[in-house]
């Protein structure tokens, strides 16, 4: 499985969370298929609220990690597997 | 266009001004929808100074947030469809449950039911929507509780084993919450539990009987786990065993069988674990140590084809076994107290069957038990009449009917089935059965042919008895007679010259008397066999004499090998000559066509052992041989015994007088004999090494050196008197008479008192109507302990002439005596101390 990582450190609401939908949208029938997974690394704690939930709405598994400084945001279809949240 | 090309500078500015105004207006316009987009995604609004005009256009977020919407209803429509489906199956589920669901308002109405509570409850879904539940399935009032009220007040599920219908029922109900938490609906399962509780209860019926059979068995009954120990007893196991319930548990069945049940321990080992089932005996042990025998069964208990114990059942047989061992001992007494009683023994039953026969009466009737069991009495026990020869009624048929014991009418003659025949006496009895029921009889019978013969017997020697009497009696006196003959031919010839013919006549009836003595000593001897009366003797004159004499007038003659150095032997020389007279008058009776009959005699030592009945030592071995008929094998080992006789003519006392003789002497007889080939008897007697020389038999009358001495002749014959007198008046001594015992006591005092005492005084043994020799020498001892006395006597059966010298005798004379036996006798007492 393509794991592809953003970085959108710096950004803030809701405009990484526009970033994040923009690159789920164009990714949506790959990540469906569990082909792809998709990454964000924040510094936004905004964001691991905003994101995760958007992304639900519209059938995707996340997982929020924190780590040194910044969050993980991991997006992947349902078929996928992610760690358990 | 002229106009437009004419626009002022100031038209074009207004316009401008309105253009950004408008385009103003419209980012506005964007910048609200995107915010309005993106709170319906939850987020904050955007920002002027995140985003200017051209970056927003540029970004184009409602491009965005519109695609991302498609996802969130593709999402959705996804759900709904999932959602769609779980209904479906839960509505399935909730269609087909094995039990009955309702669902109900919190009022308690129904609001939906499965096809399980129609059927359990006869509801029609049609109708029962929206009807309070306890009208339609508990009929309950409406104040009372229930699962279903009791969960929506207590807002947890409630649950209650519940008969309605006359069913059980097992009911759960659930309570199901709205958004805000408040009771909504709740959910009832009704779990039907009748068949569970129908199969439980017969179950424990079913248990409550086998228990029943359990407890009150008289067997015992005992479960045991795989490693022996001991799970489950029955009280008669508790009870027979005298363990108490609370001691089970810590038991083995090692504990139980008995240790000296050696060979059922590996056996039973074998049950207990397991590895063999079935039917045996084995002994177990009470807590007390007692032995308790059972019989029963053992079979193993498996779980899912796992071996996990034993079941086992058994009977106390220990009572059982101890009657079955008094029973078989009682019947072995009894089988063997028939089979060994002296008399036959035969048992019928009532058809006449022999069912029983005895070992006599096996021998006398010739039918073995096996061949006789079953057998018509009839066939097995044929009587005939002793004296018509006629077959008797069996006595049988006589109890049967008449229930009386039955003695036979005189006797009978068994015959037997080889035909040989027995005299016998016989009764029958009947059998009777507890209730007096006739079930068989018994049949007693004795063989008396032996106690015939010796009746016969008896009366036989009862004759001999007296005519031994008579001989006896008549020996007596002719031995006196003999007596005053023979001293008279003896003084006779003393006056007479030995070439003179008187003298050779006188000698010729010496002889003959001499002859004549022997013969009444035989008549006596035959009479009673008496003790013998020993003297040293030479043997080979007397042998001689006696076979000449026994086969004169026969046409049998004898041959004698007697070598001179022949021993010395002390006999009494009538009996012995008594015997050689038997022998030869066999031989002569076995050789009717005459014939030699060879008579041998020598000199043998004896050693240890090597003759049967002889004590080691020096013998007189005496060979009597004939070679005439010889006797029957059969006959040998009879021929001594008393009236045993082949011969028509013979009284059977012949051998067996010859017997008791050579016994009374220490000696044995012996015989060897073969049919046709004729017998030999072989003779041994003790032989004396004494080497005096015996008392010369020869009757020629040898003149002695002239006695002298007094002599006091007590006997009651006057013939005997006067010869005797003669005699010793010939020897020299001087005599006085005396006629019984108390004369001769009289006379013996007076002889002592006038001081001339008698040397010697001779008493006759028997005195008729007075005192005889046996009580008078007591007195005379009394009168005077020196005194020396012969016995004088013809008589020679009684014991005081075998044994002269203990009752007080100093010498012995037999009747008729000779002069010199007289002098011999009289010279030995007198010069004795």
């Amino acid at each position: 499985m393509e794991i592809i990582d953003f970085d959108i450190r710096g950004q803030i609401c809701p405009s990484s969370l526009l970033v994040a939908l923009k690159e789920v949208n164009a990714r949506a029938d790959n990540l469906r298929q569990g082909k792809v997974k998709l990454r964000f690394i924040t510094d936004n704690r905004d964001a691991t609220t905003t994101i995760p939930e958007s992304a639900s709405n519209m059938g995707y598994l996340v997982l929020v990690t924190k780590q040194e400084g910044c969050y993980i945001i991991e997006i992947a279809g349902k078929k996928s597997s992610l760690p358990a949240a | 266009m002229k106009t437009e090309k004419n626009k002022s500078h100031e038209d074009l500015l207004r316009e401008n001004q309105e253009l950004r105004k408008k385009y103003a207006l419209a980012t506005q316009y964007i910048r609200q929808k995107v915010n309005q987009l993106l709170s319906v995604m939850g987020t904050s609004p955007l920002r002027a100074e995140e985003l200017d005009d051209e970056t927003l256009i540029e970004l184009d977020p409602i491009s965005i947030v519109s695609d991302s919407f498609v996802q969130v209803l593709r999402h959705l429509k996804e759900m709904n469809e999932e959602l769609k489906d779980a209904h479906d199956e839960i509505a399935a589920i909730f269609e087909s449950a094995g039990m009955g669901i309702l669902v109900l308002d919190r009022d308690l109405r129904i609001l939906a039911s499965n096809k399980k509570i129609e059927d359990q409850f006869q509801i029609d879904r049609g109708t029962s929507a929206g009807r309070p539940c306890r009208e339609l399935i508990c009929h309950r009032d409406a104040a009372s509780k229930c699962p279903a009220s009791n969960a929506v007040e207590s807002g947890r599920s409630c649950q209650q084993d519940l008969v309605l219908d006359e069913r059980h029922y097992h009911v759960l109900a659930t309570p199901l919450r709205d958004k805000q938490g408040s009771i909504a609906r709740v959910v009832i399962v009704y779990m039907d539990l009748t068949e569970r509780i129908l199969a439980q209860e017969k179950l424990k019926k079913s248990e409550e009987r086998y228990r029943d059979l359990f407890e009150n068995s008289t067997d015992l009954i005992q479960v045991l786990g795989a490693d022996s120990s001991i799970r489950y007893v029955n009280r008669a196991w508790l009870d027979t065993l005298g363990y108490r319930e609370e001691e089970v548990p810590g038991l083995s069945i090692f504990d139980v069988l008995h240790p000296e049940c050696a060979d059922c321990g590996p056996e039973f080992k074998s049950v207990v674990c397991g590895y063999k089932e079935g039917r045996f005996e084995t002994t177990f042990r009470t807590k007390a140590g007692d032995k308790i025998i059972v019989e029963g069964n053992v079979s193993a208990i498996n779980e899912d084809g796992k071996f996990v114990g034993t079941q086992g059942i058994f009977r106390d047989i220990t009572e059982r076994k101890r009657v079955e061992v008094l029973i078989a001992s009682e019947r072995e007494q009894l089988a063997v107290t028939l089979r060994s009683i002296g008399d036959g023994v035969i048992t019928t039953d009532i058809q006449r069957n022999v069912v029983l026969i005895n070992k006599v009466a096996e021998r006398l009737t010739g039918w073995k038990q096996s061949d006789a069991r079953g057998k018509a009495i009839t066939d097995v026990f044929h009587i005939v009449d002793e004296l018509t020869g006629e077959l008797r009624t069996c006595p049988v048929d006589r109890v049967l009917e008449t229930r009386l014991v039955c003695e036979l009418e005189g006797d009978a003659i068994l015959v037997s089935r080889d035909g040989s025949t027995r005299l016998i006496t016989d009764s029958v009895a009947p059998i009777l059965d507890k209730n007096s029921s006739i079930v068989g009889t018994v049949l007693v019978f004795r063989d008396i042919t032996d106690r015939k013969k010796l009746e016969e017997r008896i009366i036989k020697s009862e004759k001999i008895e007296s005519l031994g009497v008579l001989a006896g009696g008549i020996a007596h006196d002719f031995n006196n007679l003999l007596n005053a003959i023979v001293g008279n031919i003896n003084i006779g010839r003393k006056f007479t010259m030995p070439d003179s013919e008187v003298h050779k006549s006188l000698e010729r009836a010496e002889k003959a008397s001499a002859k004549a003595k022997e013969l009444t000593q035989q008549l006596l001897t035959f009479s009673k066999g008496g003790a013998p009366v020993k003297k040293l003797a030479a043997i080979a004159d007397l042998i001689r004499d006696t076979a000449d004499f026994g086969t004169r007038g026969a046409s049998v003659r004898c041959e004698f090998s007697l070598p001179d150095d022949l021993w010395h032997a002390e006999i009494d020389e009538g009996q012995i000559s008594q015997v050689i007279n038997n022998l030869v008058i066999n031989a002569v009776q076995a050789m009717p066509q005459g014939g030699v009959i060879h008579i041998s005699a020598r000199n043998v030592a004896v050693k240890p052992m090597e003759l049967q009945e002889l004590k080691a030592g020096n013998y007189l071995e005496i060979i009597v041989q004939d070679h005439g008929r010889g006797i029957p094998r059969d006959y040998l080992s009879r021929i001594f015994e008393p009236y045993f006789t082949t011969k028509d003519s013979g009284n059977g006392l012949g051998l067996a007088t010859t017997y008791s003789i050579i016994k009374k002497h220490d000696g044995t007889i012996d015989v060897e004999s073969s049919p046709g080939a004729g017998t030999t008897f072989y003779i041994y007697l003790p032989a004396s090494l004494d080497n005096a020389r015996p008392s010369d038999r020869g009757a020629m009358f040898v003149p002695h050196e002239k006695a002298t001495g007094s002599v006091l002749l007590m006997d009651d014959d006057s013939i005997v008197r006067e010869t005797a007198g003669v005699i010793l008046n010939l020897l020299g001594y001087k005599v006085d008479f005396a006629l019984d015992g108390n004369g001769a006591l009289e006379m013996y005092k007076q002889a002592k008192n006038s001081n001339s005492p008698y040397d010697v005084v001779i008493l006759d043994l028997t005195i008729r109507g007075g005192k005889g020799g046996k009580d008078t020498i007591k007195e005379l001892l009394a009168i005077d302990p020196n005194a020396k006395a012969i016995v004088s006597s013809g008589y020679s059966n009684d014991a005081v002439l075998a044994n002269y010298a203990v009752n007080g005798f100093a010498g012995i004379i037999v009747k008729p005596y000779t002069m010199d036996e007289l002098g011999d006798e009289l010279r030995r007492v007198l010069s004795s101390k």
